[in-house]
C-alpha cells in the first residue's frame, strides 16, 4: 500500500473526521445555492411589523431586530465564511510557504532576518496584529481577511521553516544537491512534499482559525459590512437586542462553532492519518492476576519454599497492535531464585526477559496483562495481592536497575532527593536523616564527593556514575531482591566492569538475591549462580552456571555461549545465531527455536515441546540427549 | 538566574523595536487624512492645514516616527488626536482592568485546563478521557464574544447574578471586582481552558511512558505520588510553553468580551482607535499589549528554568 492510499484509508476510518468532512460539504452546498434554497432575500427591506419573530413555518429561525429572516442569513452566511476562509488561508499559503522555504533552505543571515519579522508579529495577539494591518488598509471584509490571511503567513512560514529544517537534515537532500539539482528543484522537488502533511493538516486548522476571526472582525464592525449577512454580522446585530431575547444570537453562534469543529475534527483526523501509529500510555501498574494451577494438561509444579524468589506459571498477554488480538509474549514461565544466589536471565531481545521481571514487581506496562499461579517472595504471595500492598513490597523487598541510567532518573529533580524518596516514604527517615543515609548509600556504591554529588541533577553525572545513582536508590530500604535489567548496556565499555563488579560486591555483602537479566552471557560469567535461559517467551534451559556453561542442553544456549566476544576457549562453529527473534504472533505453535536452529527435525515442529528435566538443569529441546552440543571447554 | 533574566530582557529590546517599527508603518498606510477626519467635512481647508500642523502630520514619515520612538522610549507615547489627552494617562487607567481580565480568564484556564488536562491523560482511552477531549474540542471551537453574549443574557439579563455592564465609575473594593469580573473571565478562559486541557493531556500521555516513571512505581510510590511528583512537573514544560501562546490570545480575545460588558479596558480603546484611524491611541494600544505579552514570556521563561534543570546548566 502506498502512503497516500494508508492515508486515505485511515482518514475514512475515522468516523468523526469523515463527519466534519460531509458537514463542510453540505456548507460548501448552501453557500453556493444560497440563493435557490433561501426562503428569503438576503437583505431584506426591513419590516417592521416583523422584529424579533419567534420560529414558525414563514420564518423558519425567526426574524432579526429588524424584521430580516434568520434562515436565511444564515445560508447566505455560509458564502461568507467560506470567503473569509478561503481568502485568508490562500494568502497565508501564498506568502507563507515560499517565505518559509526561502529562509529554511538558505539560512543564515537571511533566515535571521525574516525570523526577526516573524517573532515580532507573533509579539503581538493574532487578532490585534490583524487590526493594526486593518488600520492601513482599511475595514471591510475583503480587507480584513487579507490582514488576517498576512498574520497566518508567518504562522504557515514558520512551519515551513521548521519542516524544511527537518527534512533538509535527511539525506537524500544531500544526496540531490550532490547530483547537481538546481536549488528550486531541490526545494519543490524533494522539499515539498515532505514538508506537506504538516502543511495539509495546519491549514485545515487554520480554516477554522479564519471561521472565528471572520465572526470576530465583523462582530467588531470592521468586517462584513450591515448589508453582507455575515456569521459575525449577524451575532453584531443580535447584540443590540440582547436585552429583549437571546435568540438570534443562537443560530449564527451555533453555525460558527458547527464549522470550527468540522474544520477541527477533519484537521485532527489528517494528523493521525499522517501519523505513524497513535499510542496511548497510562500509569504502567499491572497486577499480577491469578491464574488457573494447571496449564494445558500439565499442573503447575509447588513452589519452591527454600528459594527467595520462586515464580510458578508465569504469562503475559498484550494486544497485537493493530488487530488487538491477545498475543502471548511470556508463557508458563518457572523460576527460583535461592537465597543470596545470582540467577541470570539470558535471551536475545525480544525473548520476553525485562516483561518478566516487570511481573514481578507488578509492573506490566499497560496495555499488558500479567498472570501466575504463584510468585512468593521470602514465602508470601505476590499474586492477588492488593495493590497498596504490593506496593509496600516494591519499594523495600525488592530493587531494581533499569538499563538506561539518564531515563530512569527523573530530570528534575536532584538525584539526592530521589534516592531519599523510598527512605523518606517507606522508612519516614527525617529529611536530614534520609539526606545522611544517601550519603552513605553514595558511599558504598563509590562516588566519589558524595556530600557535594547529592545535591547536583542527573544530567550533571556521566553515564556509569549515574547507573551508581540508579543503585544506590535500588538498595535504599535493603531488599532482599535486586532485578538488575541489562544494568550495563547502556554505559561505556570501559565502566561495564565495574559497575557489574560493584552489583556482585553489594550482592555478597548483604547477602542479596540477584535477578540479573542480560543479553550478553559473557556478562554473567563471573556473576551469576544459576542461569536461565529465555528464548520467545519460554524458559528453554536452566542449570547451575558452571553446567550451562560447560554442557549446554539447548541449540539456543550453544548460540549464546558461541556468541560471547572474546571467547577464545569456546569450541563449534556457530559465530551468531542466524536471524532475529520473530514478533510474538509469529511464533509457531511447536518449538518456537526450530526455524533458527541448525539441529531441527521434523519431531520439532509436530508439536508443543516441554520442559524436562536434563542432567543438570533443565531444557525445552525435543532432541535432548542426542546432541553434541559445544560449550566452553573448561 | 539572574543572568538568563538580565538576558532575555536585552533580548525584548530589539523585539519591541521591530513592533514599534512595523505597527508605525502599517499604521500610517492609511490613506484617510485624520486632520479631516477630526474637524469634519465642512471644515475649511487652512483649518486642516493648521489641524495637521498641529498633529505633525505635515512633517515627513521617517522625522514622525523618530519623534515617536524617542518620545515612546521615555514612555510618551503622544497625544490622542481625539480629544487632546495623553495616551500615556488613557492607558494607564485601562491597563489594569484588562490585565485583571486576562489574568481572570488565564486563572480559569489554568486550573480548569490543567486538572482536566492531567485526569484525562491518566484515564487515556477511557470515558473520562472521551468526555474531556469532546468538552476541549467544542471549548475551542466557540467564539469568546458569543460564550460572552450568552452568559451575559443568562445570568446578568435573566437571573441577575451578575452585572451585565461594567459599574458606572468603576468596581469598587474586591467584592465588587470579583462580581464585575466572573462572567467575562469565563466567557475568555472557556478557549484557553480547553486548549491547555488538551496540551496537558498529550504531555501527561507522553511523560506516563518514560523510564523515571517506572523507577517512581518501582520504588513502591502510591501513585498519586507518582502522578503528583514525577508526571506533572516534568509534563508542565510544554503546557508552560503553550500558557505563553494563551496570554496573547487572552489579550486579543479580551477585545471582544470587553465591548459587550462594556468593560473600559485596553481593547474597547484599541477598537476604537481603529475605528478613528487614531494612530497614536492605535500605537499606544498595540506597544501596551505587546510589552504585556514578551514580559509574560519572560517570566514563563524564567519558570521554564526552575521546571527543567537542564536549561539552567
Amino acid at each position: 500500500m502506498s502512503t497516500r492510499q494508508r492515508v486515505q484509508s485511515r482518514l475514512l476510518q475515522n468516523k468523526l473526521a469523515m463527519a466534519g468532512a460531509v458537514y463542510l460539504v453540505v456548507i460548501v452546498l448552501v453557500a453556493v445555492f444560497a440563493p435557490l434554497l433561501a426562503p428569503h432575500d438576503e437583505v431584506l427591506a426591513t419590516r417592521f411589523q416583523d422584529i424579533l419573530f419567534e420560529p414558525s413555518g414563514e420564518y423558519w429561525l425567526g426574524t432579526d431586530q429588524v424584521g430580516r429572516d434568520i434562515a436565511s442569513r444564515l445560508m447566505f452566511g455560509a458564502r461568507y465564511a467560506l470567503f473569509a476562509g478561503v481568502e485568508a488561508v490562500s494568502v497565508a499559503l501564498i506568502i507563507g510557504i515560499p517565505l518559509g522555504l526561502t529562509i529554511g533552505y538558505f539560512r543564515g543571515w537571511v533566515d535571521r532576518i525574516v525570523m526577526r519579522a516573524v517573532e515580532a508579529v507573533a509579539a503581538v495577539p493574532a487578532i490585534v496584529m490583524a487590526m493594526a494591518i486593518i488600520a492601513g488598509l482599511g475595514t471591510g471584509l475583503t480587507k480584513a481577511m487579507l490582514a488576517v490571511g498576512l498574520v497566518y503567513s508567518m504562522i504557515i512560514a514558520r512551519l515551513t521553516r521548521a519542516e524544511v529544517f527537518a527534512a533538509r537534515e535527511e539525506l537524500y537532500v544531500d544526496g540531490a544537491i550532490a547530483s547537481g539539482a538546481s536549488n528550486r528543484r531541490v526545494m519543490f522537488r524533494h522539499v515539498l512534499p515532505n514538508v506537506a502533511p504538516a502543511l495539509i493538516v495546519q491549514t485545515t486548522l487554520l480554516f477554522a482559525s479564519a471561521v472565528l476571526a471572520e465572526a470576530g472582525l465583523s462582530f467588531l464592525g470592521i468586517g462584513a459590512s450591515s448589508n453582507q449577512a455575515s456569521w459575525g454580522r449577524m451575532l453584531r446585530d443580535a447584540q443590540t437586542s440582547i436585552d429583549r431575547t437571546i435568540w438570534p444570537a443562537i443560530p449564527p453562534g451555533i453555525m460558527v462553532f458547527f464549522t470550527v469543529i468540522a474544520f477541527n475534527v477533519f484537521g485532527d483526523g489528517l494528523r493521525d492519518a499522517f501519523a505513524r501509529q497513535a499510542r496511548g500510555g497510562r500509569v504502567g501498574v499491572g497486577d499480577v492476576q491469578a491464574a488457573a494451577s494447571v496449564t494445558g494438561d500439565h499442573p503447575v509444579r509447588p513452589p519452591n519454599t527454600d528459594a527467595l524468589v520462586s515464580v510458578r506459571g508465569l504469562s503475559v498477554v498484550f494486544p497485537r497492535p493493530g488487530t488487538g488480538d491477545d498475543v502471548h509474549v511470556v508463557s508458563g514461565v518457572d523460576l527460583d531464585i535461592g537465597r543470596g544466589q545470582v540467577l541470570a536471565l539470558v535471551g536475545e531481545s525480544g525473548s520476553g526477559k525485562s516483561i518478566t521481571a516487570l511481573s514481578l514487581m507488578g509492573l506490566v506496562p499497560d496495555p499488558g496483562l500479567a498472570s501466575a499461579a504463584s510468585i512468593t517472595l521470602d514465602g508470601q504471595e505476590l499474586v492477588g495481592m492488593p495493590f497498596d500492598q504490593l506496593r509496600g513490597i516494591r519499594g523495600t523487598q525488592m530493587g531494581v536497575i533499569f538499563q538506561e541510567p539518564f531515563a530512569a532518573l527523573n530530570p528534575a529533580y536532584t538525584v539526592g532527593r530521589q534516592v531519599a524518596e523510598p527512605l523518606r516514604y517507606h522508612l519516614g527517615l527525617s529529611k536530614a536523616a534520609a539526606r545522611q543515609r544517601v550519603i552513605e548509600l553514595f558511599g558504598e556504591v563509590g562516588i566519589p564527593d558524595p556530600a557535594t554529588r547529592i545535591d547536583a541533577y542527573p544530567h550533571q553525572f556521566s553515564g556509569g556514575m549515574a547507573q551508581r545513582v540508579v543503585i544506590a536508590m535500588a538498595l535504599a530500604c535493603e531488599p532482599k531482591l535486586l532485578i538488575a535489567d541489562e544494568p550495563t548496556t547502556a554505559l561505556d565499555v570501559t565502566v561495564q566492569g565495574q559497575v557489574l563488579d560493584l552489583i556482585g560486591d553489594l550482592a555478597r555483602e548483604r547477602n542479596m538475591s540477584v535477578l540479573l537479566i542480560t543479553h550478553d552471557l559473557g556478562v554473567v560469567a563471573d556473576l551469576a549462580d544459576d542461569v536461565a535461559v529465555m528464548y520467545a517467551g519460554e524458559i528453554v534451559e536452566t542449570g547451575r552456571l558452571v553446567d550451562v556453561f560447560t554442557d549446554p542442553q539447548h541449540p539456543y544456549t550453544e548460540g549464546l555461549i558461541s556468541a560471547i566476544p572474546r571467547n577464545e576457549a569456546r569450541s563449534g562453529d556457530l559465530a551468531t545465531i542466524p536471524g532475529v527473534v520473530p514478533s510474538p504472533w509469529e511464533w509457531p505453535d511447536h518449538c518456537h527455536f526450530a526455524d533458527r536452529c541448525a539441529h531441527a527435525v521434523d519431531a520439532c515442529r509436530q508439536g508443543p515441546v516441554e520442559l524436562r528435566v536434563s542432567k543438570s538443569g533443565s531444557s525445552r529441546c525435543v532432541r535432548l540427549g542426542e546432541l553434541e552440543l559445544a560449550g566452553v571447554r573448561a | 538566574m539572574l543572568r538568563l533574566l538580565i538576558g532575555r530582557l536585552l533580548a525584548a529590546i530589539p523585539l519591541m523595536f521591530l513592533v514599534a517599527t512595523l505597527v508605525f508603518f502599517l499604521a500610517q498606510a492609511n490613506s484617510v487624512d485624520p486632520a479631516g477626519s477630526i474637524l469634519g467635512l465642512d471644515a475649511s481647508g487652512e483649518a486642516v492645514e493648521a489641524k495637521r500642523a498641529e498633529l505633525g502630520v505635515d512633517r515627513p514619515l521617517l522625522t514622525q516616527y523618530g519623534d515617536w520612538l524617542s518620545n515612546a522610549v521615555r514612555g510618551d507615547l503622544g497625544t490622542n488626536w481625539f480629544n487632546g489627552e495623553e495616551v500615556t494617562t488613557e492607558l494607564k487607567d485601562r491597563i489594569p482592568v484588562t490585565i485583571a481580565l486576562a489574568f481572570g480568564g488565564l486563572l480559569i484556564a489554568v486550573v480548569v485546563g490543567c486538572s482536566f488536562g492531567v485526569v484525562a491523560g491518566l484515564k487515556a482511552g477511557r470515558w473520562q478521557d472521551r468526555i474531556i477531549t469532546v468538552a476541549s474540542s467544542l471549548g475551542i471551537a466557540m467564539p469568546n464574544f458569543w460564550i460572552a453574549l450568552v452568559l451575559a443574557y443568562y445570568f446578568a439579563v435573566k437571573l441577575g447574578w451578575f452585572p451585565a455592564v461594567w459599574p458606572p465609575g468603576g468596581p469598587e473594593g474586591p467584592l465588587e471586582w470579583i462580581e464585575a469580573l466572573v462572567l467575562p473571565s469565563v466567557a475568555l478562559g472557556v478557549a484557553a481552558s480547553a486548549a491547555i486541557a488538551r496540551q496537558t493531556r498529550s504531555a501527561m500521555i507522553g511523560v506516563l511512558q518514560r523510564d523515571y516513571i517506572r523507577t517512581a512505581l518501582a520504588k513502591g510510590l502510591p501513585v498519586r505520588r507518582v502522578v503528583s511528583r514525577h508526571a506533572i512537573r516534568n509534563a508542565s514544560i510544554p503546557v508552560v510553553t503553550l500558557i505563553g501562546f494563551q496570554v496573547s490570545a487572552l489579550l486579543g480575545g479580551s477585545l471582544f468580551v470587553e465591548l459587550i460588558f462594556n468593560i473600559p479596558g485596553l481593547g474597547s480603546y484599541g477598537v476604537d482607535a481603529i475605528f478613528r484611524g487614531n494612530v497614536p491611541a492605535l500605537l499606544g494600544f498595540v506597544m501596551v499589549i505587546a510589552l504585556v505579552v514578551v514580559l509574560v514570556n519572560i517570566a514563563l521563561d524564567l519558570s521554564y528554568a526552575w521546571l527543567n534543570p537542564k536549561v539552567r546548566g
